[in-house]
Order: C-alpha cells, then structure tokens, then sequence
C-alpha cells in the first residue's frame, strides 16, 4: 500500500513539472518564433533538447536545497501529496484569478506549510526559506540590471555599423544561442525543484538513504531523468499552444534586445542553481526584459502589470502555505 | 517633484538600490559556503549608478 502511494505521489510531482515546463514554454521560445529565427516546431525541439541536458551542466544544488526545506525527520508521504496540492491548488486559483504566480514558489510555500502544520515551525529550514525569499526580489532585479547592461553595451557595439539588416540577421543567430542558454537554466532550476520533492518523499518513505543528501549529485539516475523528461516534454506540448498566442508582450522585442533579455535571464538561472538557491525562471525573464524595456524608454514598461505581478510574487509562498496546511489536516482526518 | 521635472526612471533604479541594500541582513551565513552579501551591495551599488545617469540623462533632455 505505502509503495503505491509513493508511486503516485511520484507520478503527481512529474505532473506538476510536466505542467511547469508547459507553462514555461512561451519563457523559451517566444523570441526566435517571433522572429521567424526558428519555425515553432524547430524551436519547441531546440528548447526541449536544452531542458533535457541541463543536468549534464549544472550541479543539483537546488534539488538537495528543495528536498531539505523541511526536515527529513518529519517527511511523510501525506506531508509530500499536501505540499503538492497546496502548490497545484494555488496554481490554478492564481491562473484563474489571472494572476502570474511562480509555480516553483508555490512548491516551496506547500512544502513549508505541509510541515508546520504536521510538526510545526521549527522543522522549516530557515536558511533556505530565507535565501529563497530574498531572491525573489534579487533574481528579477539581477536579470534586470545584466539585461539592461548588456543592451547599453551591444548597442554601443552596433551604433556605428550602418548595414542594420547584417546586424538584426547577426542578431537572429544568437537568438538560437540565447535561447539555448535559457532553456539550460530553465531545465536546470525548475526540474531540480521537482527532484528535491521526489528525493524527500522517497527519504520519508525509508526507500532512499537521506545521507543522500550530503552528496546531491548522487541522487538515483532515474529521478533526475524522468524530471528532466517530464519538463522537456510539458515544453514541447505548450511550445504548441503558445505559438497560438504569439503578439502577445514577449513579440514586441526586436532580435537584440530578445538575445540580451535572454542572456541575462540565463546567467542569472546559473548563477542561482550553482549557489543551490531556487528562482523563479518567469521572475527572472520579467526582470530582464523590464531592463530591456527600461534601456529604451521608460513607457515601454507596463508597470501597472509589473505592480500585478509583484504582488502575486509576494503572496505565493504564504498562499500556498496556507492551503498545504489545510490539505494535510483534511488528509490526517480522512487517513 | 513635478511629474514633468522627476525620472521615473531613476526613482525605479533608486528604489531597486533602497530594496537590494535592506535584504542584505536577512542573507543567510552558511558554513562553508560563501557568503552572498556582495550580490545585494553589489545591486545596491550598480543601481545607485544607474540612478544617477538616469537622472543626468533626463535632465539633460529637459535642458535641451
């Protein structure tokens, strides 16, 4: 029985990711299909190759960071399938409400909750949960501030040279590249977040070693694939519907712009996931294009939105929190 | 200051600098890891600057 549950709160955590990287598509491959760099299924591909290999890249620190937000000693399977609907819960009412919320926060906000409400507060991992929260804020400023400085510099490069069509054809090509590095960072930090989810479940349920944890590059082969497998794929089913949906803000970045928006969201990604800290990949890409924008003029950035979205950043670990606790108590009373 | 004389701009980047310096204290110290407090001065200082040039900028438009 306890093996079953485990089965399909592994399954439901591969969806959760499944969907992350449905949702994150547009994030990837929204520039070099609006720029006609790549044709939507090329680039759908080109994004779900990059997603795949990132482990092959970066370290899992952000797995073993994730799958320690809450001690090991108090992880059970309800408390995992709690955090899980806390987060999908959250998710929905959030796109439901219109609002953009960072599925990966919520992952962590139903993780937190799950555990206080099963053990109480001291059993969260302080230390990540404040690394985690300031670069909430840091992530999007940093991509912001790398966007901004790389734009500056590029057009201070190109200003003289008078064959502009050389320069956006120059310009489409490292679109390719800079989506590359993207989806590197993407696959990286967001699959990670699920893969710490499975490895505590799995430390919970007394079938993995949490010494496990002292080492997080040797984390069993298969989690870190069929994470891996489960982004990919949920990028290529939503590069699809995305592509639908082009015009919408991300098309009116011209190709330089679109390369140094995505150069900085990336390394701000390598950045996190080489320091184990868990970001969100749409805070950052907002970030760096809110710097693309704010290099060329201040009006091209909707900030009316951007309050929106700020506001939805803020209150997506304590909403999750919330409804994590009330699913773990539902979950005790009917156990 | 008059909606037409103050930088949005640089009052953004001013308040991103106000924000980057105030998270610094709330950074975690981990053992044997390093320190990430110079990601937060670091913003705060990048930001400063450009708040500065923002507000050169602008007045020199005005000026003109």
């Amino acid at each position: 029985m306890a093996l079953t549950l485990v089965v399909v709160v592994v399954a439901i955590a591969l969806i959760f990711d499944f969907v992350n990287g449905f949702h994150d598509a547009a994030n990837s491959i929204a520039t070099v299909v609006a720029t006609r760099v790549l044709k939507p299924w090329q680039a759908v591909l080109w994004a779900a190759f990059f997603n795949f290999v990132s482990f092959l890249v970066l370290p899992l620190e952000v797995a073993n960071a994730i799958a320690k937000i809450v001690s090991t000693d108090v992880i059970s399977i309800g408390l995992v399938f709690a955090g899980l609907a806390g987060a999908i819960f959250w998710n929905v009412l959030t796109a439901w409400m219109g609002l953009p919320s960072s599925s990966s926060h919520a992952l962590i906000g139903g993780m937190i909750g799950a555990g206080i409400a099963k053990a109480g507060g001291h059993v969260v991992n302080l230390v990540t949960l404040k690394k985690t929260g300031v670069f909430i804020i840091y992530s999007p400023l940093i991509g912001l501030l790398l966007a901004f400085g790389l734009l500056v510099l590029v057009m201070w490069l190109v200003h003289r040279i008078r064959a502009k069509r050389r320069v956006n054809r120059t310009f489409r090509g490292l679109q390719l590249l800079s989506a590359a590095a993207f989806s590197l960072g993407h696959g990286a930090n967001d699959a990670q977040k699920t893969m710490g989810i499975i490895a505590a479940l799995l430390i919970g349920a007394k079938h993995l070693d949490k010494h496990v944890l002292d080492h997080p590059d040797s984390l069993p082969l298969w989690i870190v694939l069929s994470c891996h497998g489960a982004i990919a794929l949920g990028t290529m089913m939503g590069g699809w519907r995305i592509v639908r949906t082009m015009g919408t803000k991300l098309t009116k970045l011209e190709p330089m712009g679109g390369v140094c928006a995505e150069t900085a969201a990336a390394a701000t990604l390598f950045f996190a996931s080489h320091n184990g800290i868990p970001v969100s990949t749409t805070h950052t890409i907002t970030g760096a294009i809110v710097g693309v924008g704010s290099a060329q003029r201040m009006s091209a950035v909707r900030w009316n939105v951007a309050r929106r979205v700020v506001w939805a950043w803020v209150l997506t670990i304590p909403g999750s929190a919330v409804v994590a606790m009330a699913t773990y108590w539902v979950v005790e009373v009917l156990r | 200051m008059s909606g037409r004389r103050s930088d949005p701009r640089a009052v953004f980047f001013l308040l991103a600098a106000v924000v980057s310096a105030l998270l610094v204290p709330v950074l975690p110290h981990e053992p044997h890891k390093p320190s990430l407090d110079w990601v937060g001065w670091t913003l705060c200082v990048a930001f400063v600057v450009l708040a500065v040039l923002s507000w050169l900028d602008h007045r020199s438009r005005l000026r003109r």
